[in-house]
């Protein structure tokens, strides 16, 4: 049982099957980290750089969305997908690597899943009586409310302005 | 508490362990062994503990923008409320660099190099104050058109209708006593100097009288927006339109077209800052206190990091301190990873 002890210390416990063993494996672990004593096996300074020019990239792609190259201008969706997977990808990176998640031990997942299971529930509860909100409102409330057609009067205004007056603009 | 794990002799397992527990008293004494129950260092734990927390503690802040967004009838587009994209992307890389710096730091002070782990962690604490720099810029530049999370700073209005028709009525008619300090240069005249401080003046009627020549091209131009306010709200036959007018001529929402290339159409407010006069921007309300809670909570977080960064480099950055660098590398890299996820809601959504 102390045979596959050796190769887990080089590659993280990641794909261990067996608790008591790898009970075993990360005490032997968190030892040498203790000492500073870095095999090299994780991080390293090349490393953290590729990282670094892939969150610069992403970042970039990210921007893109905002530029005129992007070709879906017309339809946000597309461009909030797409933000919102660069920004996972993103966080993965910077979970995985510089907070050395990636080379820890199963620990992680006690930790990391009930407090996102939490994070996405927090957020679902608020759907019914925030998200929805709108779905109902009191006749005061929508003389009240900004509602679309604020939005159309003010660009209206905007372009009869540019109309008498193009200098002023 | 590691070496006491240690202390396991190798090939000594589970089955052996249970073998002695059989045979318990036969070797006469028990050899007690402590293990950690989590394969980490305490602080290590606690921080990841507190990470969780804080996982939880953004992803309802996060959770509450997107649902009132999603939820919202209308919410203002970036430029509506004078938010600049390149600038949150540069600041985005700031820091990202901040955490690449931190994660050198954090290797220099394993490897014992400890100078080099010095200037790694400086360039992380200047990294962070200049982010926080970029975010005080912007900050400034929401408050300079009016947007505060809540009245009476705030001057922004959900629609132009009948209430801020009154609401601008209501600031001008504040400007027409205005104390003689506050007079603007252009619009002095020689008597001023002479009567004592702190009268009132009708700074309105100045404005209107001034002579053109006093006044630059952007002046009259604006001088002419504002004549047309002044007809546009005394008018007996005023339309829904004709605020909107109003609104567009004090602070105009740039348009997505203009706006692509950062275009800032300027409006009453920003010909003359003094007249602090009230602003339509549809759900700018809900956006602003938005707005404020998410980045403000943040800057807070970073603070704290950066207050952090400043106690560790009082200390000897060698090899016994790298288990507080990581610490707190963990928690900056969680700063990080939260403005991932607020630079693209915040300022492409």
């Amino acid at each position: 049982m102390s045979e596959p002890t050796s190769p887990a210390d080089s590659h993280g416990p990641i794909t261990r099957v067996g608790a008591p063993s790898s009970t075993v494996a990360h005490d032997h672990d968190s030892g040498h980290d203790d000492h500073g004593d870095d095999h090299g096996s994780h991080g390293g300074i090349g490393q953290y750089l590729a990282v670094f020019a892939a969150l610069c990239l992403l970042t970039t792609m990210s921007f893109l969305t905002y530029s005129s190259v992007w070709p879906w201008r017309d339809q946000p969706h597309v461009g909030w997908a797409f933000m919102m997977a660069v920004s996972c990808t993103k966080a993965m990176l910077v979970v995985l690597f510089f907070m050395h998640v990636l080379w820890e031990a199963n620990w992680k997942f006690v930790l990391t899943i009930p407090a996102a299971m939490m994070a996405i529930f927090l957020a679902l509860m608020l759907v019914p009586d925030v998200g929805l909100r709108n779905r109902m409102v009191s006749q005061e409330r929508l003389l009240h409310m900004a509602r679309p057609n604020d939005l159309l009067l003010m660009e209206q205004a905007a372009e009869a302005q540019v109309l008498a007056d193009p200098v002023a603009h | 508490m590691n070496a006491s794990a240690h202390s396991i002799p190798h090939g000594h397992d589970d089955r052996d362990a249970h073998g002695h527990d059989d045979h318990g008293g036969g070797h006469g004494h028990i050899v007690l062994q402590y293990q950690p129950g989590l394969p980490l260092s305490k602080g290590k734990l606690i921080m990841w503990l507190f990470l969780s927390t804080e996982i939880m503690f953004f992803a309802a802040l996060l959770g509450s923008y997107v649902v009132l967004r999603f939820g919202a009838a209308v919410w203002p587009k970036p430029h509506h409320v004078h938010l600049s994209e390149p600038i949150g992307a540069f600041n985005t890389f700031v820091l990202i660099c901040s955490s690449v710096t931190i994660v050198l730091a954090l290797e220099a002070a394993k490897a014992n190099k400890v100078a080099m782990a010095k200037n790694w962690m400086l360039a992380t604490l200047l990294l962070g104050s200049l982010f926080l720099g970029i975010k005080g810029y912007e900050y400034s530049a929401k408050f300079s058109h009016g947007i505060y999370p809540a009245q009476p700073h705030s001057r922004i209005y959900e629609k132009p209708d009948l209430y801020y028709g009154s609401a601008v009525r209501a600031r001008l008619d504040e400007l027409r006593k205005v104390p003689l300090g506050l007079v603007p240069a252009g619009l002095r005249d020689e008597a001023d100097s002479s009567a004592e401080a702190g009268g009132t003046v009708d700074l309105l009627k100045r404005l209107d009288e001034a002579p053109a020549e006093k006044l630059s091209a952007e002046q009259q131009t604006a001088r002419g927006r504002f004549q047309k306010v002044q007809k546009m709200l005394t008018n007996p036959g005023q339309q829904p339109f004709d605020l909107a007018v109003v609104a567009d001529q004090i602070m105009p929402l740039p348009s997505e077209g203009a706006g692509s290339h950062g275009g800032h159409a300027s409006g009453l407010n920003d010909d003359f800052p003094w007249l602090r006069l009230p602003t339509v921007i549809p759900g700018g309300n809900m956006w602003a206190s938005t707005y404020f809670l998410l980045t403000g909570f943040h800057a807070i977080h970073v603070a704290v990091g950066l207050l952090v960064f400043a106690i560790l480099l009082t200390y000897r950055l060698d090899r016994k301190r790298a288990g507080m660098i990581e610490n707190a590398g963990l928690y900056w890299h969680f700063v990080d990873l939260v403005w991932i996820f607020l630079f693209p809601l915040l300022y492409l959504f």
